[in-house]
């Protein structure tokens, strides 16, 4: 059996009477890149938070690369890289300026920080604007740039959540490249995204989560294998996520009712 | 094809813009939930109403004042007056917070006459605006209670100078929009705006000196002044009072010409936003290079080798924090001039206000108190300005001790160079003091800023406030950040004052300095002790901190 990259054990977030993460025992094996689903308001955001430090868990563990992150917070941020819901970007510094900080905090020398700098956003093709400061960048080109700084310090496990919103399809190939990559060399990806056929594509594992409860957790085979498709044709994972969060398309508005629109 | 049966007519156009205002502003209130945010809404409302009040008594009375000795045109002054209010305020208010809630109409199936008569109705409901109809109100209830004949002439001038003035105040406002819809353009003119109010400062010392002499030339410039629309309201009464009808003529057909003039140019400008103007912060796109780019990139400047990297790290970024804030930076010219300023009024050979010059001795220790009073106010707030960017601080494997040092170190930095810029002033101005005094407040400042930031440290993380670069309008810290702030400079400034007194006392000037010095040591002390415990505290309050931060 693989490593363990990431162990949750009933992991639990409370905001008052709303319990937005509830006793969530997950467990996401060391390179895979893991797609983590829900509908809008299920808990996703705040789940990625609190795996990343952003958020303090009301009760439960958390283990990354076999690390108690309430134990060792330091040596855990140490090792992972985020792209988190607001992106994190002092605008008021150049793309280059952030990733140097980054860099540097992270503990990356001078010299590397520079040589990494310049390759990521070569790479992400933000090189040709040295002077511009990030509030100037597109949100695309935001997005490029939190993902740059992310990835500097070569982290072992990298959150992504929504990384792909308002990037263009260019850029989007080249990240998703990139992404692959580091899953071959042995990193932990864990995405979130609403665009079902992105996670499908880049994704092994996946889990999937609902009013703050895992409701699925497994690889995309073994998901398949619980929702039977149509007859010669693969299920696709819109299809899963529908049976399983939406009760086979119970829950989905009826489009009918707005009868004048048409 | 939409399934609309007709558009809404000009009237109820405007009924359903005032509709939305409305409930902007209701639930704008809703919002406030914090008890220090409502106080400082009534308050500001309660101050706004007494200043128009005020001044309304003064307008009725000073009208009342010049009806009833015949100078009917010295109305022209009050005229004046209300015009330099009327057109300057708005551009501040509303110039450092671009708002395109107007422009964001022109998504709706608006016809332009609509648009141009809600742009107007818009200027007329600004604060700047009712005031002056308040004050304009007044004026003609005095006319009528001293010289009913006047009220029609009266309500004639006025009628005209509104129009004049709505017209105008929203041909400019609509030109700074689209000036100021640039970050560094608003920065600038924010700056400047501060430089303006201060540079008024050496208007007494100025007029001291040269207003005798240039009192001629002043009055020759004036005379022009008789063509600007604030002058032709007076003419029409002053001809009216005087039964000189071509007066009147002249006066109402050049108030009525600057409408109409404005009103034109207005519409021009209207109708290049109705077929949709783009104004935007975004930079315009530009062409990817294909070639690998070879200029200098940020290297990371020098290391400071008895710092850990985290600190020197942070203390890079917050230079260029601080550079790039163009308010800021200029702010920090402030201090040496005001310094001046005072060197003026209270010291040297000759000073305008005191007879006397102060003593180097209490001048000295009291600008230094005044340069640490104006600078060290922010620190109270340290990551208003970081935005979304405070998650990053949160994610980084560093302690975030590092993070206060490289802020505190940068706040000491800055604090360094003012003070040394402020003695040299003093220093060329009046003289430095004796060696116990200058030894004594440079002791004091340390125990003064360091204690102070420790303080400000924790008032930072348990009260933050968001603020915006190049803002004024809505910038206001938390009500608790503001009261620790100003209790702790009370207590501070009693206590050295305390210190500095009891070496008089005593007859010993070699006190107040190994009293300073042991409080200071005890202030650096308390900060590094502090230091781990803040540590704990941004830990525990880090949801409340980003979720007020990255609003």
């Amino acid at each position: 059996m693989q490593d363990a990259a990431i162990i949750t054990e009933k992991l639990t977030r409370k905001f008052g009477a709303l319990t937005a993460v509830d006793g969530m025992d997950l467990r996401v094996a060391s390179g895979q890149f893991f797609g983590f689903l829900g509908p809008n308001g299920a808990g996703k955001s705040t789940t990625i938070k609190m795996l990343t430090g952003l958020l303090t868990p009301t009760s439960g563990r958390m283990q990354l690369l076999g690390i108690d992150f309430a134990e060792k917070p330091v040596e855990v941020k140490r090792q992972i890289g985020v792209v988190p819901e607001g992106m994190g970007l002092f605008e008021r510094l150049t793309g280059a300026e952030y990733l140097t900080f980054v860099g540097r905090m992270y503990g990356l020398d001078k010299l590397t920080t520079k040589q990494r700098s310049e390759e990521l956003l070569d790479f992400m093709q933000l090189g040709d604007r040295p002077k511009t400061m990030i509030a100037d960048y597109s949100h695309g080109m935001q997005k490029k740039l939190a993902l740059a700084a992310a990835v500097i310090h070569g982290p072992r496990i990298l959150f992504l959540d929504e990384p792909f919103e308002g990037v263009d399809a260019l850029a989007a190939g080249a990240l998703k490249a990139l992404l692959a990559r580091m899953t071959e060399r042995g990193a932990t990806i864990f995405l979130t995204s609403h665009v079902l056929e992105i996670v499908e594509r880049l994704c092994s594992h996946v889990a999937i989560i609902d009013k703050g409860m895992l409701v699925a957790q497994g690889s995309l085979v073994e998901l398949r294998a619980g929702v039977p498709g149509a007859e010669g044709r693969t299920t696709t994972l819109e299809e899963i996520f529908l049976s399983i969060v939406g009760q086979g398309g119970a829950e989905r508005p009826n489009v009918e009712e707005l009868s004048w629109l048409m | 094809m939409a399934d609309v049966a007709r558009l809404p007519t000009l009237p109820e156009q405007i009924r359903l813009v005032a509709g939305l205002r409305w409930r902007i502003l209701r639930n704008g209130l809703k919002t406030k939930a914090r008890v220090w945010d409502l106080i400082g809404l009534v308050i500001s409302s309660i101050v706004g109403v007494v200043f128009v009040g005020s001044l309304s008594i003064v307008f009725f009375s000073v009208t009342m004042a010049f009806l009833r000795v015949h100078r009917e045109a010295r109305l022209g002054l009050l005229f004046w007056g209300i015009f330099l209010w009327w057109q300057v305020l708005p551009i501040f208010v509303a110039g450092f917070s671009p708002s395109f809630s107007f422009r964001s109409l022109l998504r709706f199936p608006m016809s332009f006459p609509a648009f141009y008569l809600i742009g107007i109705a818009y200027g007329l409901a600004d604060s700047a605006a009712m005031a002056s109809i308040v004050w304009l109100f007044t004026m003609t209830v005095a006319v009528a209670i001293v010289n009913i004949s006047l009220l029609p002439a009266m309500i004639l001038a006025c009628a005209l100078f509104v129009a004049a003035n709505v017209t105008l105040e929203r041909l400019v406002g609509s030109w700074v929009e689209k000036i100021l819809s640039k970050r560094r353009a608003r920065e600038v003119f924010l700056a400047l705006f501060v430089m303006l109010m201060v540079s008024l400062q050496f208007l007494n010392p100025i007029l001291q000196k040269y207003g005798r002499s240039a009192r001629p030339e002043v009055e020759k410039v004036g005379r022009y002044s008789e063509l600007f629309p604030a002058s032709l309201p007076g003419k029409i009464l002053a001809g009216s009072g005087a039964n000189d009808f071509s007066a009147v003529g002249l006066g109402t057909a050049g108030l009525a010409g600057y409408a109409l003039f404005f009103g034109g140019l207005l519409l021009a400008r209207y109708r290049t936003q109705y077929r949709g103007e783009e104004l935007s912060e975004t930079v315009a796109p530009k062409r990817i290079s294909a070639k690998r780019v070879t200029e200098r990139r940020d290297g990371g400047g020098p290391e400071i080798r008895f710092l850990p990297v985290a600190v020197t790290v942070m203390l890079k970024k917050e230079i260029r924090y601080v550079l790039r804030n163009g308010f800021a930076s200029m702010t920090l010219l402030f201090p040496p001039m005001l310094v001046f300023l005072f060197s003026l009024q209270f010291g040297g050979a000759h000073p305008t206000v005191s007879n006397r010059p102060l003593s180097p001795d209490l001048f000295f220790p009291a600008v230094m108190g005044y340069v640490v009073l104006a600078l060290i106010a922010p620190s109270y707030n340290v990551f208003a300005f970081e935005g979304r960017g405070m998650q990053t601080y949160f994610m980084l494997p560093v302690k975030f001790r590092d993070v206060l040092l490289g802020k505190n170190l940068m706040l000491a930095a800055i604090l360094s160079t003012e003070i040394l810029l402020c003695a040299i002033v003093l220093a060329w101005r009046g003289g430095l003091p004796s060696a116990p005094t200058l030894f004594a407040t440079f002791a004091a400042l340390v125990f003064s800023v360091v204690g102070q930031l420790a303080l400000a440290n924790w008032s930072s993380l348990s009260f933050p406030k968001k603020m915006e670069f190049g803002k004024m309008q809505g910038q206001r810290q938390s009500g608790m950040a503001v009261l620790i702030a100003f209790s702790a400079q009370i207590v501070f400034g009693v206590t050295c004052g305390l210190v500095l007194f009891a070496g008089r006392v005593a007859g010993n000037p070699w006190l107040p300095l190994a009293i300073f010095v042991f409080l200071a040591a005890a202030a650096v002390a308390g900060y590094v002790a502090s230091l781990d415990p803040l540590t704990k505290v941004a830990e525990k309050k880090k949801e409340a901190i980003l979720e007020i931060l990255m609003k």
